[in-house]
């Protein structure tokens, strides 16, 4: 097997271990066990258990943009480019519970390196976001307001997935969608498009 | 929860507890099951305490926005006051582990009453989603954490207007809430 291969097969596991167990309770042994490799295979590509989680999370953070950024592609409007990607990400957690977890419950966990991926993963996908801007039709919107709309959808998520709900965020799918944009167009707007969202389901 | 807040959670052991309250190894272990018991019974009474300073504030006040902004201001002044402990009570409790971040969540919803105020303030406000003031607590949270933890709690009083501003985004829209932003200024 290649060598690449076998690192991702690591950095994999190490996403599904830290998801059913939490980063604290993860071992080493635990992660070779689920990657089906040698512990010297391990040590080969990783100092330990932290450096491996944060090769992990990277990975995890690229995958999560590629899926979303592919539910986008050739979208017309900003509103049906973001509900789509919202819609993708919510998909693909309640999908894949462990990884939601790793991704938005454990990280925090994983000491402040992580913490500032995750930060930074936050902050790419406000990016997403920026665009709404012109939906306030020429009024300043204040410099940060893409770091409130993705602060509010991450904290209901964060909510769903520390109590074990993840499968469930797809219900939660028009809530979240109301969260992201009201800062953008208000509450009559936004409360309108949650029920559209919410009737197509 | 001083010395938590100064070495860090993982590093933090009993030993260093008991030395630094004066106490027997005994007497910890006769009150707290382990350092995480006792660890959650110090930041629920830090929650409390933080919770009922923003609360005091915001009853001082008429008017739900002059409300919020008066909750808001005591918030940032306590985490000011106390930067280890701001940084600790909303950046570093996810370090001890899923039963610390569930007390975080369930002192932030402890707010929600506050919140709910603006449902009865905007127009139409009852027709909002059931999670709007979890939606606004989440905004606000996300924002001061991402301020301590890039920049600690130095400009914190800086935050105000944002985050009133977040706040009332949901329940009265961009427009309205830069226009009650203004005029507290």
């Amino acid at each position: 097997m290649a060598t690449d291969t076998r690192r991702d097969l690591i950095l994999a596991a190490m996403i599904r271990v830290v998801g059913s167990k939490g980063y604290r309770e993860t071992s080493v042994a635990e992660v070779i066990e689920e990657a089906g490799t040698s512990r010297t295979t391990f040590y080969k590509h990783f100092e330990d258990k932290h450096e491996c989680f944060l090769a992990a999370y990277e990975m995890l953070v690229e995958r999560v943009f590629a899926e979303v950024r592919a539910s986008c592609d050739g979208e017309r409007s900003w509103l049906e480019t973001v509900e789509n990607g919202l819609a993708a990400l919510v998909r693909l957690f309640s999908l894949d519970p462990e990884l939601a977890r790793t991704a938005v419950v454990e990280v925090a966990a994983a000491g402040a390196e992580a913490r500032q991926l995750h930060w930074n993963a936050v902050a790419r996908f406000a990016e997403f976001l920026e665009d709404g801007r012109e939906m306030a039709e020429g009024r300043e919107l204040p410099e940060n307001i893409s770091l409130m709309s993705a602060g509010a959808v991450s904290g209901l998520i964060f909510d769903e997935l520390l109590a074990g709900r993840a499968s469930q965020l797809q219900a939660q799918l028009p809530d979240l969608l109301f969260a992201m944009l009201v800062p953008y167009i208000g509450p009559r707007a936004a409360a309108e498009e949650m029920r559209r969202v919410a009737d197509a389901r | 929860m001083r010395i938590v807040a100064r070495k860090g959670y993982a590093a933090t052991t009993v030993a260093d507890l008991t030395k630094e309250a004066g106490i027997s190894r005994t007497t910890f272990y006769e009150m707290f099951e382990d350092k995480e018991a006792c660890f959650l019974a110090a930041y629920d009474a830090t929650a409390e305490a933080l919770v009922r300073r923003v609360a005091n504030a915001f009853e001082s006040e008429d008017g739900w926005p002059r409300r919020v902004r008066a909750g808001l201001a005591a918030l940032l002044d306590a985490l000011a006051e106390e930067p280890d402990l701001a940084r600790l009570a909303l950046v570093g409790v996810s370090a001890a582990g899923p039963a610390a971040q569930r007390r975080y969540r369930v002192a932030l919803q402890r707010l929600t009453p506050l919140f709910d105020e603006g449902r009865d303030f905007a127009p139409g406000g009852r027709a909002l989603p059931a999670n709007t003031s979890r939606m606004a607590i989440g905004a606000v949270a996300g924002l001061i954490s991402d301020e301590l933890a890039e920049h600690g709690a130095e400009r914190l009083s800086d935050l105000l207007s944002d985050l009133l501003f977040a706040t009332l985004i949901p329940y009265i829209g961009p427009v309205a809430a830069a226009r009650e932003v203004g005029a507290n200024e």
